[in-house]
């Protein structure tokens, strides 16, 4: 059966138009798509996915980017991504529990901290208090303070942007109390003594700025969800996740182009709206495409949007690039993939998620993310501890990730290019051993790089850029969802993905997509620009 | 359970200030718009979309093979050449008799060669008898012709994270020249490796770059080595084995159990050469294999239903916009099938490796050989093809993606 998008003929115009297909576009446009507006998606590369993605080299396919997909849950006690995806999309996913929630090893002599840790409320706090007697008490709260904050935001999602004043200060005061602090505040609050606070934090890096400048409610929530909800992944890579919504959103009636970058944004005064620059009209593509919509959903930051979409460029508000250069830009990555002739059992490698740190000094490891010296710090997956069938037997898969200030590759010229990927690399390798013991390096069957330039070629991202703006505490998740009006400068633009309001990560990308998807659909409705 | 951080009030009055302190430091912040992005620039200057060439030299090497020294276009807007390593390959986008081709081919000269304004890059071509496009490269391509091609491509490089320091080029015929490259990388002083190169030809008239390998060797007698390998009967070359190359041949000259070994050469020559190297029970990682472009012969693969070798099936595409419905042979690709009606499908290793051709099966069924299926698994679950190493088995209906 052909569908629209094999025709490949597109509409002159759509209800929507969705800028970029990755986690929170393929969101956005399946949820619009299912509501039974008209979508295109457009994408510039020649897959869906972004980051969401996979390659083969040689006898082993690589996932590129996922670490862990939070809030899925089991099919018992769905999490809001599953929910999502089978309840509002129908889109049935073959997932994955991650055996294990995470070993953490610091590695600067003396630092002496290596545990692995277990999901579950009770298991993780029994587990820290074994490592660190005395500390049950201050730890047992810290992890309800994080429930109160998942709770609190769940009630705050019901409530669609109106909760009620009284219920917030009497039900969930702890939440707005820490929401203007950072991790260590709270950390310190709670007076949580220093080894048990480096175990709570181990998975700082997953959001980027040390835990100087980290929000605690972001965290925490990550954390909680994380404990109870475990983490899951698609058996054939997130390739397998983006893949099915781009099924699913050409089931619903959606069209997309791939290979095809949007190159404007058309906008029009509109002097009925008294304090508005005007209002989205159309989209320009690379291939020439005119396209009329009214709406447009970006997963495109808001950076690269008001500095180089919006046409013409004299309607972009001041205030616009104000924030853009008021907000810091987020970290961009590095990945070593290896595929190795051994197997996890020969390699020594138990555990599916490490993170391998110098120390747990985050502002130290975040300022060694500043130049092209290795990063002290890895978060390193074994594929295979949680698909076991996931390379041939004898086998393993094996990657180190970690982060760059995207400013340390400013200057590095083509010719140099391979060496300093290579000299990085080969540090990250040595400190995985070090850390692990694992022989690594005789076993590497196939080997593979990605840098900043890497994730900037697949995906057009700012500077590479991996994660969306820094969520610190002027800037995280609640001041995000409190200024939405303010930060919309245009009548029908809004942004989904990792630049988003939810702050970024898989399911946070992913839901972001949802959330605007169905503001849009009720502008839609309210402006008459549709029939329910 | 209460939670005070900095006190319950402070901490209350922090939240309300939450939104106004996010407003207040937008509006301090410079209205100044963005600056480069180097990082991007380094991506497209590494990876171009595609690059606009000319010919600035021709230069026969044996009686059947010419090389082509190409240089950036002062037509066109690009003023250097991407950077490559050294066994990496160029797509070249061709029209001959106007139908819209691509055609991998290895660069033969050295990265260093292709830095700078005055840079470069060489291909080596051997001129096939019935061959499509190369009839009409002796015949037509001159100074000045025009050329498009991809960026740098390819995994066929030393990747001394991977490999050990002694790379054993086994060759045959064109396939030297990587191994060129990489020869001439390592004696300019950029590649730190060894290279011992076995490389086979069926004449002496048909050895490419014999002389300039002897320099080579002599250059840094310590890191090159050439050892030939004639499969004439009459040899008259100086230092040559004769026959084939063979696990003895090897054994002789290479120190198997620390080198890495690099296979390049006609489709016919890997069978063999592999065959050979499996007596030395080297694990995977220690054999390279640079990818041969589409199957001689698809019917010797395993698992090819023998009994539709002669079918021509019906092939609908959807490619731009526009339907058109062709016929395809069992025995070809549907690439060649969707070029032979000059479509002008996207494309690049033509040999299932890259994904670049990647194409959504509408319906209908293909043949894929194992040998070259290089997709992801969910591309197989969810009904993707890689054209170019793909055959059809029925009729077909496919949706291939308009070029970037």
């Amino acid at each position: 059966m052909a569908d629209r998008t094999s025709l490949q003929q597109l509409h002159e115009t759509y209800d929507c138009v969705v800028i970029g297909a990755g986690n929170g576009g393929l969101g956005a446009a399946a949820q619009l798509a299912a509501k039974g507006a008209t979508v295109l998606l457009l994408e510039q590369h020649n897959l869906p996915g972004g980051f969401a993605s996979s390659f083969v080299r040689g006898r082993f396919e690589f996932e590129a980017a996922l670490h862990q997909f939070c809030d899925v849950g089991p099919p018992t006690a769905k999490g809001s991504v599953r929910t999502f995806l089978e309840d509002d999309l129908g889109v049935t996913l073959d997932w994955v529990e991650i055996p294990e929630a995470y070993r953490l090893i610091l590695t600067d002599p003396g630092a002496d901290l290596d545990v692995t840790m277990p999901y579950g409320i009770q298991d993780f706090v029994d587990a820290i208090a074994r490592e660190v007697p005395g500390s049950r008490e201050s730890v047992t709260k810290y992890v309800n303070l994080c429930q109160e904050v998942v709770e609190a935001l769940e009630y705050l999602g019901q409530s669609k942007g109106n909760p009620d004043r009284s219920v917030l200060t009497k039900k969930y005061a702890n939440f707005l109390k820490t929401c203007p602090y950072t991790m260590d505040e709270v950390a310190d609050a709670l007076r949580i003594p220093e080894r048990a606070r480096k175990i709570l934090h181990a998975q700082w890096s997953y959001l980027g700025p040390p835990t100087s400048r980290l929000n605690f409610t972001v965290y925490g929530a990550m954390l909680y969800k994380f404990l109870i909800t475990s983490a899951y992944i698609p058996r054939q890579r997130s390739h397998e996740f983006a893949l099915a919504l781009d099924a699913r959103i050409r089931e619903l009636g959606g069209d997309i182009a791939y290979n095809t970058r949007v190159e404007k944004i058309l906008v029009k005064a509109c002097p009925e709206r008294s304090r508005g620059n005007g209002k989205v009209v159309g989209v320009v593509t690379s291939k020439g495409d005119q396209i009329q919509t009214g709406h447009v959903i970006s997963n495109a930051s808001p950076t690269l949007v008001y500095n180089d979409l919006i046409s013409p460029r004299t309607h972009v508000p001041e205030i616009a690039l104000r924030a853009c250069n008021a907000r810091v830009n987020g970290l961009s990555g590095f990945v070593v993939y290896m595929g190795l002739d051994a197997s996890p059992e020969e390699l020594g490698l138990n555990e599916y998620s490490y993170f391998v740190y110098a120390n747990m000094d985050t502002d130290e490891l975040y300022d060694s993310l500043k130049t092209l010296d290795a990063p002290k710090m890895q978060a390193t997956l074994c594929l295979n501890n949680a698909l076991p069938d996931c390379s041939p037997p004898g086998t393993s898969i094996v990657s180190i990730t970690t982060l760059y200030r995207p400013e340390a590759w400013r200057d590095v010229r083509p010719q140099d290019y391979v060496k300093v990927k290579n000299r990085i690399a080969n540090d990250l390798i040595a400190h995985l051993e070090q850390a692990t013991g694992a022989p690594i390096r005789e076993h590497i069957e196939e080997l593979e790089v990605a840098t900043p330039q890497t994730f900037a070629r697949y995906t057009g991202s700012y500077q590479g850029v991996i994660y969306g703006y820094e969520p610190e505490p002027w800037d995280s998740l609640i001041p995000r969802l409190m200024s939405i009006q303010d930060d919309r400068h245009f009548d029908g633009l809004e942004f989904c993905g990792g630049y988003a309001f939810r702050c970024h990560g898989y399911s946070s990308s992913f839901k972001s997509g949802q959330t605007v998807a169905l503001m849009t659909w009720k502008d839609l409705i309210e402006k008459g620009e549709i029939e329910q | 359970m209460k939670v005070n951080v900095k006190g319950h009030i402070r901490d209350l009055l922090a939240f309300k200030r939450l939104v106004p302190r996010r407003k207040k430091r937008i509006a301090r912040a410079p209205a100044e718009p963005l600056g480069p992005d180097p990082v991007n620039q380094l991506a497209r200057r590494l990876h171009p979309d595609r690059q606009h060439l000319i010919i600035a030299q021709t230069r026969d090497e044996t009686r059947t093979t010419r090389t082509f020294k190409l240089v950036a276009d002062p037509d066109s807007d690009a003023d250097r050449l991407a950077y490559f390593r050294a066994g990496q390959y160029l797509s070249l986008n061709v029209a001959v008799d106007g139908v819209q081709i691509t055609r991998p081919y290895s660069i033969s000269s050295a990265p260093f060669e292709a830095l700078g304004a005055g840079g470069f890059y060489e291909i080596t071509v051997r001129r096939a008898q019935d061959g499509f496009l190369t009839p009409h490269m002796w015949d037509s391509w001159a100074v000045g012709t025009q050329i498009e091609s991809s960026g740098p491509c390819g995994f066929f490089y030393h990747e001394p994270l991977r490999d050990t320091g002694q790379i054993v080029g086994l060759a045959g015929g064109s396939g030297i020249t990587p191994f060129r490259s990489m020869a001439r990388e390592i004696t300019y002083g950029e590649l730190d490796a060894h290279l011992l190169l076995i490389y086979g030809s069926s004449d002496e008239d048909d050895v490419v770059f014999y002389d300039e390998f002897k320099e080579l060797e002599q250059t840094a007698p310590d890191k090159i080595q050439v050892v030939h390998v004639l499969s004439c009967a009459e040899v008259s070359l100086e230092g040559c084995e004769q026959g084939f190359i063979t696990a003895d041949v090897i054994e002789k000259y290479a120190d198997v159990d620390n080198s890495s070994f690099f296979i390049c050469g006609p489709q016919a020559m890997y069978k063999f050469v592999e065959e050979e190297l499996a007596a030395f029970d080297l694990p995977a990682r220690r054999i390279r294999r640079e990818v041969f472009g589409e199957l001689k012969n698809v019917t010797q693969s395993p698992g090819f239903p023998q009994q539709l070798a002669d079918e021509t099936f019906r092939l609908k595409v959807h490619i731009g916009g526009v339907t058109t419905q062709v016929p395809a042979k069992a025995t070809e690709t549907i690439l060649v099938a969707m070029e032979r009606a000059n479509l002008a499908p996207p494309s690049q290793c033509r040999s299932g490796e890259c994904g670049f051709c990647r194409s959504r099966l509408v319906s209908g069924d293909v043949y894929v050989s194992p040998e070259s299926d290089g997709r992801r698994a969910a591309d197989k679950q969810f009904g993707y093809i890689h054209p170019c190493s793909s055959y059809p088995i029925t009729d077909l209906e496919i949706s291939v993606p308009r070029e970037r």
